[in-house]
């Protein structure tokens, strides 16, 4: 198997980097050349550069940058994964949110949420906390680049990879089997909306306000400006007091941003400076 | 603090339009303090291409300020070549701290050649110097150091581990005896096992095997296990050594092959799964290179179960003789898995095929696909009535494996292959036994290929095509020709591929009357014509150009690189002055590959253009030529603001040392 030109793979990453905010430097370009090498094989393209040539200039370009999403990042997510921040969610931030919004639901924001599993997690962690959305106290949306994932999480059937974290009673409680496969049973998927939206398209903005927003494992493909961008994008959508959850391997440590770090169940999350 | 009322973003703009103007070096510098870290980011990269590195090395001595430190050292060790002779400078003074961040700028850079400087500072009276010089050498591989850090090995704790460490990164064989000295008996065995491993040479497996027998703790085992295999894998001939400790292993290794038993059918989890894949592939070696006999069934029964443990089908047929004497117990092992395993495995010769054939009607299907596979394996034709039946009527794993055995029989055995290409036979068959004809060339069956060619399934025509493309014959050429209009766009290009694969005038021909037509198959057409490298087509794709859009322009380029014309270089230069960078960008590639010494004013103008990907190419262009002025300019690349112009700058650099001249060029 032939090596990849780095500078081929610099050249298509700065593509992705300015189309989708996503970035591929160092290490990572690696990752991006073994992700498209099979891509490459059925186009027949022998190198990262006649594929970046491809995607600007062929007829079908705008639909092979439409998959492309898809193809170079990983969809790896499954059911209740990392749950404590759910439980902090739950414990400590809506009943603190709940006094500051007693006239509507509160509105939490799944960005990156690959084909549903973390915010049906959550719509079910709401359940079984006894806040089930009939009471309208709530409201999930859930956001994704691909379309692709997004359709699958609206259809919210599931292979068991997706179920790995689940015990047998989780499985039968919160899923119904079909042909093999996982339903989520449709009282879970009330309150849950999905769009799909790229976060970092020129002039992009959230619609409307929310209380919460979880953006985990999804910064770590952002460089730098676009992480910024991002986090920035966030700032403006939370309202005064507002929450950002990050995954555990990501932190907002030496940025300029208003949102500050405080320290809530034992966790680092994000609150929004509220209005003085 | 200034920097702290506008946005990043704002800020970083505002460095890119200050750093490039006179005076700009001071805001370069002050932004290596700046509070965002994509400022910081951008200013170190500013700094290597536009600071010097005496003023960068004023920052790094600048014991105050480590935000300053930090970033001057980054921006140093971005500099790479261009950098390094001023570290080496440093290397004369007395500060240690500033000798110690020589010493790690150095390393880092990883510039050899700078490493015969740091040798006298391996002893230096400061230990940390002497650690940051010991580190250095073992980076960047300084054999020369090895008398030295042997001599080391007797010095105190972190000198010793520093050393150790240094050695095995250096590989050489002279350090093997040394280190032994170390184990099993030392708080430094295990490092010193480590070391071992790297080095991985030949001489220490005759002192290394026997400890596995009597070293029985886990934190020194696993990484001696490593080593071993390490060791026999990279062993011209690890049989003579591994004989001896075999008849050890085989009478008092009870314990070890207990162990090996465990690394062998361990499951990696998520946690572990890296050193347990390590672990397991070591073990394997071990027992495939010693022939231990209570493992096999446990080695072949991991090969058949792991769907990515194929690769012990290759250690194990480094080491034949050392599984033949067992094969026959083997292949009627109680165990499906180990059966399978062992006719994955087994080498057979005629005297096996009734057990073989028996394997055949195994209840389990992946035995029966892996007789197939041994049968096909034998290369005897008589077992051609075999496999065909299984083509015919086994499952798709064992078709498969029928068609790939088939391959291997002679063209004759070959001809009943006919019964599965008749009208009628299920799709898979045909397609099965299609794939064997694009293996082996069997003439008797060219009608009936050509014919399948035609067929309605587009599954049946594409394998008919692979398989028509071995026939040398003008028909199959009509064939692959019409198959260029074919109605399925992925049969097309596969047609026009196996068109390239075969070459000759009549193909080039088609291809280029196919120039004329503008439709989605050009772009295609203009890549095989590359492909084929064919000198006549070259003016047709240059007289094309104007009329064609991007794609296919580039595509055009790409191609005339293939084919080289003797005026590619003036269709470049026409190209390198293009609106379109994608169009520069491409001419400048071609010009790094096929420009002389005539265009080094070029490459040069070339050198300092804006783009990186121009100067990408311009440093690889330039390393081709050498020569003083190339290198001047290269110096200067190896310190671009993009990493990877500064890196293929490095590498051209690296290159042997020409004379550019014309007459040298």
């Amino acid at each position: 198997m032939t090596s990849f030109q780095p500078a081929d793979l610099k050249l298509l990453g700065d593509l992705i980097q300015e189309r989708f905010g996503l970035t591929f430097e160092g290490v990572r370009q690696d990752i991006l050349g073994s992700r498209l090498r099979p891509r490459l094989r059925e186009l027949r393209l022998d190198s990262p550069r006649a594929y970046y040539e491809y995607l600007r200039f062929h007829p079908r370009g705008d639909a092979e940058f439409d998959r492309l999403p898809a193809l170079i990042t990983n969809n790896e997510t499954y059911f209740f994964r990392e749950t404590r921040q759910f439980e902090i969610l739950i414990e400590h931030v809506l009943p603190e949110r709940r006094p500051a919004a007693p006239s509507r639901p509160l509105r939490l924001l799944s960005a990156g949420c690959s084909s549903g599993e973390e915010p049906y997690s959550l719509a079910i962690a709401l359940h079984d906390a006894g806040l089930p959305p009939a009471a309208r106290s709530w409201e999930i949306d859930a956001c994704d680049l691909n379309p692709e994932r997004i359709a699958r999480a609206r259809e919210a059937l599931y292979d068991e990879t997706s179920l790995r974290a689940c015990d047998p009673e989780s499985r039968r409680r919160y899923f119904s089997v079909e042909g093999g496969r996982f339903r989520l049973k449709d009282r879970y998927r009330v309150g849950v909306r999905f769009f799909q939206s790229n976060l970092l398209a020129p002039g992009f903005a959230l619609d409307r306000p929310y209380d919460v927003i979880l953006c985990r494992n999804l910064l770590i493909y952002f460089g730098d400006a676009a992480f910024d961008r991002l986090i920035g994008l966030f700032a403006s959508a939370l309202v005064p007091g507002g929450y950002l959850f990050l995954g555990h391997s990501e932190s907002l440590f030496d940025r300029d941003t208003e949102l500050l770090p405080v320290v809530v169940g034992g966790s680092v999350v994000y609150r929004k400076t509220a209005k003085p | 603090m200034t920097s702290l009322l506008t946005a990043p973003a704002h800020r970083l703009a505002a460095l890119e339009a200050a750093a490039r103007v006179p005076g700009g070096e001071q805001h370069i510098l002050a932004a290596l303090e700046d509070t965002a870290p994509s400022v910081r980011e951008r200013a170190i990269r500013l700094a290597a291409r536009y600071v010097e590195p005496a003023v960068l090395g004023e920052l790094v001595a600048d014991g105050e300020n480590a935000v300053r430190r930090n970033a001057g050292l980054s921006a140093l060790e971005r500099q790479g070549p261009y950098a390094v002779p001023h570290l080496v400078a440093v290397l004369d003074r007395d500060d240690p701290e500033l000798l110690l961040f020589a010493l790690q700028s150095l390393s880092r850079i990883g510039f050899g050649s700078a490493g015969l400087a740091i040798l006298p500072l391996l002893s230096h009276p400061d230990p940390n110097v002497a650690q940051a010089a010991i580190e250095a050498v073992g980076k960047l591989r300084v054999r020369e150091a090895v008398p030295a850090l042997c001599g080391l090995l007797q010095r105190d704790l972190w000198i010793q581990l520093a050393a150790i460490a240094a050695l095995g990164e250096i590989g050489h064989p002279a350090a093997v005896a040394p280190l032994m000295a170390f184990v099993p008996d030392s708080v430094l065995a295990e490092p010193a096992v480590q070391a071992l491993r790297r080095i991985a040479a030949p001489e220490s497996l005759e002192p290394l095997l026997p400890l596995l027998l009597t070293v029985r703790e886990r934190a020194l085992r696993d990484p001696l296990l490593l080593a071993v295999a390490v060791v026999i894998e990279l062993h011209p001939d690890p049989e003579g050594p591994a004989s001896g400790v075999a008849r050890d292993m085989e009478a008092n290794g009870g314990d070890l092959v207990v162990y090996l038993g465990q690394l062998l059918t361990a499951v990696p989890e998520d946690g572990d799964a890296e050193e347990a894949e390590s672990l397991l592939r070591a073990a394997a070696t071990l027992v495939a290179a010693t022939g231990l006999a209570e493992l096999h069934p446990v080695l072949l029964a991991r090969l058949s179960a792991d769907p990515v443990a194929r690769w012990i089908e290759g250690l194990l047929a480094r080491f034949p003789e050392r599984l033949a004497p067992r094969l026959h117990a083997l292949l009627t092992h109680a165990d499906p898995d180990v059966r399978c395993g062992a006719l994955r495995v087994g080498s057979f010769g005629p005297g096996d095929l009734p057990l073989l054939v028996e394997h055949l009607s195994d209840p389990r299907l992946a035995v029966r696909t892996a007789a197939c596979l041994a049968l096909g394996r034998m290369g005897l034709d008589p077992v051609a009535p075999l496999l065909l039946e299984r083509l015919r009527r086994g499952e798709p794993p064992e078709q498969a494996a029928a068609a790939q055995g088939l391959a291997r029989l002679s063209p004759e055995a070959l001809r009943e292959l006919d019964g599965c290409l008749e009208p009628g036979m299920a799709e898979p068959v045909v397609v099965e036994a299609l794939a064997v004809l694009t293996r082996t060339t069997v003439p008797a069956l060219e009608p009936r290929v050509l014919q399948l060619a035609e067929s309605p399934s587009a599954a049946v025509r594409l394998a008919a095509l692979r398989a028509a493309a071995r026939f040398t014959a003008a028909k199959a050429e009509v064939v692959l020709l019409r198959a260029l209009a074919d109605r399925h766009q992925p049969i097309q290009t596969e047609a026009l591929e196996l068109l390239v694969r075969r070459g000759g005038d009549r193909a080039v021909t088609m291809l280029v009357a196919m120039l004329g037509t503008a439709d989605s198959l050009r772009f295609h057409v203009i890549r095989a014509l590359g492909h084929c490298r064919a000198p006549s087509a070259a003016s047709r794709l240059r007289s094309l150009y104007p009329e064609c859009g991007p794609l296919e322009q580039l595509q055009i380029v790409w191609s005339l690189l293939r084919i080289a014309p003797p005026w590619l270089s003036e269709f470049l230069l026409l190209r390198l002055v293009d609106q379109d960078l994608d169009m520069r960008r491409a001419a400048a590639q071609g010009l790094s590959e096929v420009a002389c010494f005539d265009h080094l004013p070029v490459l040069l103008a070339m050198a300092e253009d804006p783009d990186w990907d121009i100067r990408n190419s311009a440093a690889r262009g330039l390393g081709r030529l050498g020569g003083a002025e190339a290198r001047t300019a290269l110096l200067t690349l190896a310190r671009d603001v993009e990493s990877v112009v500064a890196a293929t700058a490095r590498a051209a650099l690296e290159l042997p040392t020409r004379d550019a001249s014309p007459s040298a060029v």
